[in-house]
């Protein structure tokens, strides 16, 4: 089902939004000089609740915080349904003791969100139900992108590590008595090795008490805990799901990641602004030029530089690829979660390695591309790139989806084991702030191409792909509607491709970036990615934040699977898509 | 030494003699169905398959077994071991205690005995009451192997090959049932006798056919009844803890599982090792029982590389609510039939 055009809707103003709204909160409310919205933290909730209910302002895209000499700041972007921009609050936090009140109880989707900034400010949120580390393990001191944690090895006063080094004699870290090396410190009254008691009684112990846990009144047996990850085989990478099950129904369930964290946002902050680019292919790496390009577009908007018009046409077709493909893999790993033994997926990867040919023959890469810069694109397109580019879009891959479609949608298993399955009604799925497929299988028309147009996008036809159900089955129609949507921007992009420049503005070795800060986002594959920038003018980014759509949609990963059974977590888990590269960071 | 028992030692050296060489070939059936089945599945994934080892990468199994030997036994601090190291052992003697009365040709003319050597270890009247009775021994294995492993997934794995294949095995029984009304014998080189006297029990009872492939599928945990090592749920269900040959014991276990289920779907529906008018020698009914099992081998192998999954749940439901019923339809239309039939009502 192809439904109904944003276009119709009218989109939301924030600049006239943030200006009713100071003028309504009084004194509480300020705006600075980005036109930002900067309140007292008491008056968050209200400021919050105001902007939800008579501005429409019912999506929670971005929250994330900002370490300055004399404040913390936590960021909100609020955006509507409807359409249009976004509106950005601000508040100011104490130094020595941040507390900011939670968002918990209006936008559930800041639950994961907050818990990141805890884990990577200290900024404690007043009312959150489990404000616990999330990226960061427990046994970890200090808030890591706090700008007076110094990292270790890369920014200690002397390198190499003291620990490492003793007298000037090295030793290997195998050699120490801890399994922990000494470089790493624990908070007071942590003991890393009293995790594990050889000794204690309940160590082997399976089960839990039902009735201690009071999820259900009327059970009366026991609940067993199963550790679904991090080393499982559909968890799709280093992703553990702890779930509470009774028999094999899940009564509850705890998203746990950070296996692969590295921080990305620290190092992104300690590298230039250019050498952040090839660092966002390492996000999600199957949407490697999609994360290019959200990149790219944020700090553009800053420098305000032009995109020259053929670099744009280039940079949709390659969008439109990566989506393709990207889409091509997770409805086939959806399909292998339900237990398909890799046959679909075998098909899929065929097509998807003739894409990332096109991605080789023009980036050099196949997966981490390194393609887009500020102004442009690195390279333009080989000769041979539009022959082939043609024979695909044209001929190849609408038989390829079609071929998929045939097989698949009417399988009777298949239906069985989709239909009715993790169901998310809209209204939820807008409060938990999910986006990309997962949100418009839920019926509600939004696409970030189509709300916020970036890019030429507002050049094309193609129609926002919908599904009223919610559950598995209609995600992974809205991802085979998307492939053929893309197709037909493809096509249009290809048969308009000017001849012309590639890059704007002067070639410049070292990219300054204005002082100032930019919320941008761009409609990835797998959800709307955002990047919020804060430069203060210097040569690397004072603040590098990803909103990935992977991490955030994975807050209603709980509430869709509660009452469902194990296998069908899995395949709950496979219908968000998530690649950990982006989730944990 | 008395002279009257040398007749009965030599039946008992044949029978181990049998026994040895049907054992010999079920090891190398079940080393060559895993590399069929890589092979099958990877010309239907677009893939070539093993290609490495040997010609058409036939030495494989025999690679594979090697590294088998040779791995680490591993066996977990909390795991109950008496259990643990029986589990394996049990799916393994079972899987190859049921082959014992699938006859593979007909009885023939040997020169160092008297009479007719019966080609299958052994044949008496209750043979396929043995064999279901044997095979139902096999969730034991698996269900213990679950239990001892103290390890969740395998827990869960082992109850559900417990709930999955007592309520699939009443199915199979009565889809059974049909044949052995019609033929009036539970032996199993009866069964064929008759079927070469007159026709294929696959179309007398379609229905009874159909209802024991499913049935028979699920019985042997294979895709899409694999719940019980469903991999993208349980990583490897019941057999997660094992390692080494106690795992590699599992594996034939089920394998050989297969090809007694194969073996048993051609002797009951498909003929057994006859092919309709024609009388051959003893190798040629060696080759057509081996071609059938070989053929339901690949239906196997079809199914998982082109099916997704049921899930638990809804397997149950297909279990009791349809395939149970219809097998009960079945035995009653067969029985009415059969009632008509001999009082002469089809002429």
């Amino acid at each position: 089902m192809i439904a109904s055009d944003l276009k119709a809707m009218t989109p939301v103003m924030p600049a006239d939004i943030a200006a009713k709204a100071a003028a309504r909160m009084g004194d509480a409310v300020t705006m600075d000089e980005d036109g930002a919205l900067v309140v007292e933290a008491a008056k968050l909730p209200a400021l919050v609740r105001l902007l939800r209910d008579e501005h429409h302002l019912n999506y929670l895209s971005n929250l994330t915080c900002v370490d300055w000499p004399d404040r913390f700041e936590t960021v909100y972007h609020l955006c509507s349904m409807q359409g249009g921009g976004q509106v950005t609050v601000k508040v100011a936090a104490d130094k020595a003791r941040p507390i900011v009140p939670s968002l918990t109880s209006i936008f559930p989707g800041a639950d994961l969100q907050e818990r990141e900034v805890w884990d990577m400010y200290g900024v404690r949120f007043a009312g959150h139900p489990n404000l616990r580390r999330i990226l960061m393990w427990e046994g970890f001191a200090g808030h890591p992108m706090r700008k007076d944690w110094r990292e270790a090895y890369y920014e200690q006063d002397q390198k190499p590590l003291k620990s490492r080094w003793p007298n000037g004699e090295f030793f290997f870290g195998e050699d120490t008595l801890s399994n922990w090396a000494d470089n790493i410190k624990y908070p007071t009254g942590y003991a890393a090795e009293g995790l594990i008691d050889e000794g204690r009684a309940d160590n082997n112990i399976a089960v839990i008490d039902a009735a201690a846990l009071k999820l259900n009144p009327d059970i009366q047996g026991d609940h067993v805990i199963v550790n679904m990850g991090p080393q499982h085989p559909s968890t799709h990478g280093v992703f553990q799901m702890r779930l509470t099950l009774d028999g094999e129904t899940v009564m509850d369930l705890q998203p746990v990641m950070g296996y692969m964290h590295r921080n990305h946002e620290k190092i992104g902050e300690r590298n230039l602004w250019l050498g952040n680019m090839p660092f966002t292919d390492r996000l999600d790496y199957l949407a490697q030029l999609g994360n290019e390009w959200g990149y790219a577009l944020t700090v553009e908007k800053m420098m305000e530089v032009a995109v020259p018009e053929r670099a744009e046409y280039i940079r949709v077709i390659m969008a439109e690829l990566t989506r393709v493909q990207s889409h091509m893999w997770g409805i086939t790993f959806l399909l292998n979660d339900i237990g398909a033994f890799f046959t679909p997926m075998m098909y899929a990867i065929e097509e998807r390695e003739l894409i990332l040919d096109l991605f080789e023959m023009t980036t050099g890469s196949r997966l981490m591309c390194n393609y887009m810069r500020f102004g442009g694109v690195a390279y333009d397109l080989p000769p041979e790139f539009m022959p082939m580019a043609r024979t695909l879009v044209y001929d190849r891959l609408e038989k390829a989806v079609d071929e998929m479609d045939s097989y698949l949608t009417n399988n009777e298993i298949v239906r069985e084991r989709m239909q009715g399955v993790g169901i998310l009604p809209p209204e939820m799925a807008i409060s938990y702030s999910t986006s990309g497929p997962v949100l418009r299988a839920s019926g509600v028309p939004y696409d970030v191409r189509r709300a916020e147009p970036y890019g030429i996008y507002d050049r094309f036809d193609w129609d926002v792909v919908t599904r009223p159900e919610g559950d598995i089955f209609a995600r992974y129609m809205v991802r085979l509607g998307e492939i053929r949507e893309s197709l037909k921007i493809l096509k249009q992009a290809l048969a308009q491709i000017p001849e012309g420049p590639i890059m704007g503005g002067k070639k410049a070795w070292q990219i300054r970036v204005p002082a100032g800060q930019h919320y941008g986002r761009v409609e990835n594959p797998r959800g709307e990615l955002g990047f919020y920038l804060v430069s203060t003018g210097e040569s690397n980014p004072y603040r590098y934040h990803v909103r990935s759509p992977c991490f955030v949609n994975l807050t209603a990963l709980a509430e869709m699977s509660k009452g469902h059974k194990v296998a069908d977590v899995v395949a709950i888990l496979g219908s968000i898509d998530i690649v950990l590269g982006e989730v944990d960071r | 030494m008395n002279p009257d028992l040398t007749p009965t030692i030599w039946i008992l050296l044949e029978a181990v003699v049998k026994g040895a060489i049907v054992i010999g070939a079920l090891l190398t059936g079940f080393a060559y169905s895993t590399w069929f089945e890589r092979k099958v599945i990877a010309r239907m994934q677009v893939r070539l398959g093993p290609n490495k080892a040997g010609p058409a990468g036939l030495l494989l199994p025999a690679a594979d077994g090697l590294k088998l030997f040779f791995k680490e036994n591993i066996i977990p601090r909390a795991v109950d071991k008496g259990i643990f190291f029986l589990a394996p052992l049990i799916s393994m003697t079972v899987a190859v205690l049921a082959f014992a009365v699938i006859p593979v040709g007909d009885p023939t003319e040997v020169p160092w005995r008297e009479g007719l050597l019966q080609l299958g270890i052994a044949d008496f009247d209750v043979a396929l009451l043995y064999l279901l009775g044997v095979t139902s021994f096999a969730v034991y294995g698996i269900a213990l192997a679950g239990w001892a492993s103290n390890n969740k997934f395998a827990l869960i794995g082992g109850l559900r090959a417990g709930a999955q294949m007592i309520s699939y095995e009443l199915a199979m029984g009565l889809s059974i049932l049909g044949v052995v009304m019609i033929v009036g014998s539970l032996s199993l080189h009866e069964i064929v006798v008759w079927q070469k006297a007159h026709v294929w029990l696959v179309l007398l009872q379609p229905l009874g056919f159909v209802i024991y492939v499913i049935t028979a599928i699920a019985e042997t945990n294979r895709a899409p009844f694999d719940m019980p090592e469903a991999e993208q749920e349980l990583i490897a269900g019941y057999h997660t803890e094992y390692t080494g040959m106690r795992f590699a014991l599992f594996f034939q276990a089920e394998y050989i599982a297969m090809l007694t289920v194969c073996a048993l779907a051609a002797a009951l529906f498909l003929g057994g090792y006859s092919l309709p008018g024609v009388e051959l020698p003893w190798f040629g009914d060696l080759a057509v029982f081996l071609g059938k099992v070989i053929a339901g081998m690949f239906v196997f192998v079809w199914i998982r590389a082109t099916m997704p999954r049921l899930r638990y749940d809804q397997l149950m439901d297909f279990g009791w609510k349809v395939l149970l019923p219809l097998s009960i339809i079945n035995v009653v239309a067969t029985a009415v039939g059969l009632a008509l039939y001999q009082n002469g009502v089809f002429g």
